[in-house]
C-alpha cells in the first residue's frame, strides 16, 4: 500500500485562510491523526485528500499517483481517487439495505453479481454484521450504522481509508470499544488511514502519529507519547491535558541541560533539554508535580491548596506557590492548607 | 495503485478497483440539461417582444420595425376599458381574499374554532378543483339563470345579485385566491413565536385584543407579500372574464386580449403581442418587488426567537358556534353548492326552478362527450398531456434541480431563477410567445399544428411546481450521502440515478400529482394553441360554451373534477405506502 504525500496545501474560503501551507507524510500501513479544534483546517485537509474540495495551491500524491498537484493543473475527480472514507454522519444511504450500501462501490466498478454477492458477505463479517445484510439503516443502532459505513469503505479494498470523527456521534462507552475496535481492523487490513478528530484521547490512543493543527497549519508532528511528553508548542501542550507553564531565568546545567529559576523555585528546576537564551517557559503536567505535607523530609518551596475535587481515581488540586497557581493531580488526600511542592528533575519540558 | 492492492490474509475475493469509465465528462449533460431548460423558459419572449415591434405579423412577407402596435393598443377605447375593469377586479379580489383569507388563517391556527383540524383541509378545496368547474358550477347555481339566482329572484321576488358584474367576479376571484392567501399566513404562523401572544395575555389582554395588536401586527410581512401575489395573479385571470363577463360585455385584460386575437382582421395582430409585453413588464415588476420584500421577511423572521412548544388556543367564547357554523356555510356555498349544480347540470336538459330537476334529467349530455369526437379527443389529449408531459416534467426538473444544488456546473446558479419565472408569467402570454416561436423557427415548426406544441406550452408553464415541491425536499438532504457515493467511486449521474434520485422518490411522487391534476385543469397557455384535432379539456370546454352550449361543458367539467379526485386519492395512498416503506 502507498504512502500519502501532501505538499504546501494552502485553502482559502472568502478571504479567511483555512489552510497554510501545509505539509506532511502518511507512511505505508500508518494511521495518523490531524487533531485540532473545530475550525482548524483538519478536515478541510481530508476533504482535499478525498478530492471532495480542490486546495487553491500544493500538491497531494498517493504512491505513484498524483491527486491533486495546482501547478501541474491535476485535480483527480473524488471518484477516481479508490480511497475509503467514512463521514461524521456515516452518510449510509436511507433507501439501501446495509448489503446494498456495502455493495455500492462494488457495483460501480462493474464487478459481477457473484462476486459481489461474495465480498458483500466478507466485509459484513468483518465488521461483524453478517446477521444484518437485509435491514434498513434506520433498523440499526449508532455502532452497527457506524459499522456500516466502515464496511463501505473497506468494501473495494481501497488503497487508503479516511475517518472523518466517526466515533462523534457515539456514546462514551460504545466510542472506547469502537477505537479499539477499528484499531484492530486497520492494523489487520494494514490500511494507510488519515484520521480526523478534535478528541485527544482517541488520538492518543488510535495513532501512530498525531498532527496537531490549529489555524490551517500543523503545529506538533510526532508520536502519542513524544507528542505529550514533548509538545513543544504551547498550544499543543494545552490542547493535549491540561498543564501547568512556568516562565522564568534559564541558565545552563550539567550534560547539556538546562536550569529554569523564578522567585518560588529558587533552587531552580532541571530540564533535560538544551535551551538558548536568558529566559524561558517550561510545561509541566498536573500529575507529575508531586506535593506532600509540609513536614514531610524532601525540598522543594512550601505551598497552599486552594482548592481540591475528588474525581474518583485522583484527586485534583489548586496549589498556590507564591503568585503561581498550579493545577496539581495526585493519589493521596491531602486537607486544604500548607503543602510542600516539587517538580522532580526530568518532566518538565520547554515550550514556545 | 489499480488491481495491485496488497490484501490482508483474511480477505479473498479478487476486487479489481478500476472505478469506470465515463463516455462523456458530467458537465456535458449538464450543459444538455441547463439548454433545455433555459430554451424552453427564456426562448418563448423573444418571438414575443420582436412581434410586437413589427409592422406586420411576422408570417408576412415585409414589415418593418415601428411602435406602430403599441399605438394602436393606446388607441384603442377598449383597451383602456379593459385595463379599468381589471384594475378594479384586481383592487376588489385583493382586498376580500386577503381579508378572508388572513382571518380564517388565524381562525383555524390560533383559536379554540370547533372542527378547525377539518376546515384547515376543506379550505385548501379550490386549489384542487379545476378552476374552470368551480366557475361553471358557480355560473349554474349563482349566475343570471343560475338555479339558486332563479330561486330568490322569480320564486321568492327577493331583489338578486349579478355575478357578471365586476364585484360579482371579484367575489368568485377571492374564493379561488383564499386558498393562497390562508396558507402564506399560515405558515408565517407556524413560525412566529406563539410566546409573543401569550406574554400578551398573561399582562391582561382579551382574545380580540391579542389578535388585533400581536397576531396581526406581526403578520404584516406576510400580508403584504400575499397581496401583492394575489394583485398580480387578478391581473392575468382569464377563465373569470370569459365565462362571467361575457353575458355582460366586461372584459378585463387577459380577455380583451384573447378576443382581440380571435376577431382582429387580420389573424394575430402586433397590437396583441404589444399587451402581452405590457402586462408581462407589470406583473414581472410586482413579481420582483414581492421577492425583495419577502427576502427582508425572512430575515425578520430569522433574527427573531423560534416559535416555543404547545400553544393554547385563544378562546372565542361565546362565538365559537356561530363562528364554526358560519365557516360551514361558507364552505357549503362556495365549492358543496357549486359542485352538486356542476353535476346536476350534467344531467338535465337545463337547470331551471319551474321545474323539478329529474324532470328534466337527460342522458344526452353525457352520450355526447362519450360519442362526439371533439369531445372525447380533449378528454384523451388532456389525459396524455397530463400523464406523458407531467412525467417528462418532473424527470426534467429534477435533472435541473440537482444541477442547480448539487453539482458544480459552472451555471447552475441560473437555473433556479428559470425554474421559477414560468409560474410567474402569465398564462396567455406565454401562450402568446409559444405561438410565435413555432412559426417562427424550423424546430417550432414541427410541433405548430400537433399536441406537442400545446403538451410544451403546458409543460412549461408549470414546472415551477414541480420545482417548488422537489427543491425543499433535495435541500433536506444531507451532503455527505453525495460525498460517500463519490468517495466509493460514483460518478454525478451515477450518484443522481442510484443515491439522490431514489431517496426523492416520495417528491418526486408528489410532483408528479401536482403536475398531472394542474395539467389537466390548466388551459390559460394553450388558448391560442389549439387547432380541430389537438383539443385540451379546458379550451375544448371554453369554445364550447361559447357556442351555447352548456350540458356537455358540465358534464366535462365533471369528468375533470372526477379524474383530478381519484388521481389525488391514488397518489395520497401511495405516497403514505412509499413514505412508510
Amino acid at each position: 500500500m502507498p504512502d500519502i504525500r501532501v505538499e504546501h496545501l494552502s485553502k482559502s474560503f472568502s478571504g479567511t485562510r483555512v489552510l497554510d501551507d501545509v505539509s506532511f507524510t502518511v507512511k505505508d500501513k500508518e494511521l495518523v491523526t490531524l487533531l485540532g479544534s473545530s475550525g482548524c483546517g483538519k478536515t478541510t485537509t481530508l476533504l482535499c485528500i478525498a478530492g471532495l474540495q480542490t486546495p487553491d495551491d500544493g500538491l497531494i500524491a498517493c504512491g505513484d499517483d498524483t491527486f491533486v498537484d495546482r501547478d501541474a493543473r491535476i485535480d483527480l475527480a473524488a471518484e477516481r481517487r479508490n480511497l475509503g472514507m467514512v463521514f461524521q454522519s456515516y452518510a449510509i444511504w436511507p433507501h439501501m439495505t446495509v448489503a446494498q450500501n456495502v455493495a455500492f462501490p462494488l457495483r460501480v466498478r462493474k464487478m459481477s453479481r457473484r462476486a459481489i454477492t461474495a465480498r458483500v458477505g466478507e466485509v459484513l463479517a468483518l465488521v461483524e454484521l453478517g446477521q444484518h445484510a437485509g435491514r434498513y439503516p434506520h433498523q440499526l443502532s449508532g455502532g452497527e450504522q457506524q459499522r456500516v459505513a466502515l464496511g463501505r469503505a473497506i468494501a473495494y479494498s481501497p488503497a487508503v481509508l479516511l475517518l472523518d470523527e466517526p466515533f462523534s456521534n457515539l456514546d462514551a462507552k460504545l466510542r472506547e470499544r469502537a477505537r479499539d475496535w477499528l484499531k484492530a481492523l486497520q492494523h489487520t487490513l494494514g490500511l494507510t488511514t488519515v484520521f480526523v478528530t478534535h478528541d485527544q484521547d482517541e488520538a492518543l490512543s488510535m495513532s501512530d502519529r498525531i498532527l496537531v493543527m490549529n489555524g490551517g497549519r500543523i503545529l506538533r508532528d510526532g508520536t502519542p507519547e513524544e507528542t505529550y511528553r514533548r509538545p513543544r508548542v504551547r498550544f499543543v501542550a494545552e490542547f493535549l491535558g491540561q498543564c501547568n507553564f512556568i516562565t522564568g531565568a534559564v541558565t545552563a546545567g550539567p550534560d547539556g541541560s538546562a536550569i529554569l529559576r523564578t522567585a518560588e523555585f529558587g533552587d531552580g528546576i532541571a530540564v533535560p533539554e538544551h535551551h538558548a537564551g536568558p529566559s524561558g517557559t517550561i510545561a509541566v503536567r498536573p500529575e507529575d508535580i508531586e506535593i506532600s505535607q509540609p513536614d514531610a523530609p524532601g525540598s522543594g518551596p512550601a505551598g497552599t491548596v486552594v482548592d481540591a475535587s475528588f474525581l474518583g481515581d485522583h484527586y485534583q488540586y489548586r496549589v498556590a506557590v507564591g503568585t503561581l497557581h498550579l493545577s496539581v493531580r495526585s493519589q493521596c488526600p491531602l486537607a486544604q492548607g500548607p503543602v510542600r511542592v516539587r517538580i522532580p528533575p526530568g518532566v518538565a519540558t520547554f515550550v514556545e | 495503485m489499480a488491481g495491485t492492492i496488497e490484501r490482508p490474509p483474511d480477505v479473498t475475493a479478487p476486487v479489481t478497483a478500476t472505478p469506470r469509465a465515463r463516455w462523456m465528462p458530467a458537465s456535458a449533460g449538464h450543459a444538455v440539461v441547463w439548454f433545455v431548460v433555459v430554451a424552453l423558459v427564456v426562448g418563448p419572449f423573444f418571438p414575443l417582444v420582436y412581434s410586437s415591434l413589427r409592422s406586420k405579423p411576422i408570417y408576412l412577407p415585409g414589415g418593418t420595425f415601428t411602435l406602430q402596435a403599441y399605438r394602436t393598443l393606446f388607441a384603442d377605447p377598449l383597451f383602456w376599458q379593459a385595463v379599468r375593469n381589471t384594475a378594479s377586479f384586481a383592487v376588489g379580489t385583493t382586498l376580500l381574499a386577503v381579508v378572508g383569507g388572513t382571518a380564517l388563517a388565524i381562525g383555524c391556527n390560533r383559536t379554540n374554532l370547533p372542527g378547525r383540524k377539518a376546515y384547515r383541509l376543506l379550505l385548501m378545496a379550490p386549489i384542487v378543483i379545476p378552476p374552470l368547474g368551480l366557475i361553471i358550477g358557480w355560473l349554474a347555481i349563482y349566475g343570471q339563470g343560475g338555479y339558486i339566482t332563479q330561486l330568490v329572484g322569480q320564486n321568492l321576488h327577493l331583489p338578486v345579485w349579478n355575478l357578471s358584474s365586476i364585484p360579482g367576479m371579484s367575489v368568485l376571484g377571492a374564493v379561488i385566491t383564499i386558498p393562497i392567501v390562508y396558507l402564506t399566513v399560515q405558515s408565517s404562523l407556524a413560525g412566529t413565536d406563539s410566546s409573543l401572544e401569550d406574554a400578551a395575555r398573561s399582562s391582561g389582554a382579551g382574545p380580540v385584543r391579542v389578535i388585533a395588536r400581536v397576531t396581526v401586527p406581526m403578520l404584516r410581512p406576510a400580508i403584504l407579500n400575499c397581496t401583492l401575489l394575489i394583485f398580480a395573479l387578478c391581473l392575468e385571470i382569464l377563465g373569470i372574464p370569459l365565462f362571467l363577463g361575457t353575458p355582460s360585455n366586461i372584459d378585463f385584460y387577459a380577455s380583451y386580449l384573447y378576443r382581440s386575437w380571435n376577431s382582429s382582421v387580420t389573424a394575430d395582430p402586433p397590437f396583441v403581442s404589444a399587451g402581452a409585453v405590457l402586462l408581462l413588464l407589470v406583473v414581472s415588476g410586482l413579481l420582483i418587488l414581492r421577492a425583495r420584500l419577502s427576502g427582508s421577511e425572512q430575515r425578520f423572521i430569522a433574527a427573531g426567537a423560534r416559535g416555543g412548544g404547545a400553544h393554547r388556543p385563544l378562546d372565542l367564547g361565546r362565538w365559537r358556534w356561530p363562528a364554526s357554523i358560519g365557516l360551514a356555510i361558507y364552505i357549503g356555498i362556495t365549492c358543496a353548492i357549486p359542485l352538486l349544480g356542476l353535476v346536476l347540470m350534467s344531467c338535465v336538459k337545463a337547470l331551471s326552478t319551474l321545474e323539478v330537476p329529474w324532470h328534466l334529467f337527460t342522458a344526452e349530455n353525457w352520450h355526447l362527450v362519450a360519442t362526439d369526437p371533439t369531445l372525447r379527443r380533449s378528454i384523451t389529449d388532456s389525459l396524455l398531456i397530463a400523464g406523458g408531459g407531467g412525467a417528462a416534467t418532473v424527470l426534467l426538473v429534477a435533472a435541473a434541480t440537482l444541477i442547480a444544488h448539487r453539482s458544480g456546473f459552472p451555471l447552475r446558479r441560473t437555473l433556479a431563477p428559470a425554474l421559477i419565472y414560468p409560474r410567474a408569467v402569465p398564462g396567455v402570454i406565454l401562450g402568446i410567445g409559444f405561438f410565435w416561436t413555432y412559426l417562427m423557427f424550423t424546430p417550432g415548426a414541427l410541433v405548430r399544428n400537433n399536441l406537442w406544441g400545446e403538451l410544451i406550452a403546458l409543460c412549461v408553464r408549470n414546472l415551477t411546481l414541480a420545482y417548488l415541491v422537489i427543491y425543499p425536499s433535495l435541500a433536506r438532504i444531507n451532503a455527505e450521502f453525495d460525498r460517500a457515493a463519490r468517495s466509493s467511486g460514483a460518478g454525478w449521474w451515477t450518484i443522481a440515478r442510484r443515491i439522490l434520485l431514489p431517496i426523492l422518490r416520495p417528491p418526486l411522487l408528489a410532483a408528479f400529482v401536482l403536475m398531472f391534476i394542474t395539467l389537466l385543469s390548466d388551459y390559460d397557455p394553450v388558448v391560442f394553441l389549439q387547432k380541430p384535432g389537438t383539443e385540451v379539456l379546458g379550451v375544448t370546454m371554453l369554445q364550447t360554451w361559447q357556442r351555447g352550449v352548456v350540458g356537455p361543458v358540465a358534464a366535462l367539467a365533471v369528468v375533470q373534477v372526477v379524474i383530478v379526485a381519484v388521481v389525488l386519492l391514488l397518489g395520497a395512498r401511495v405516497l403514505r405506502r412509499l413514505r412508510r416503506a
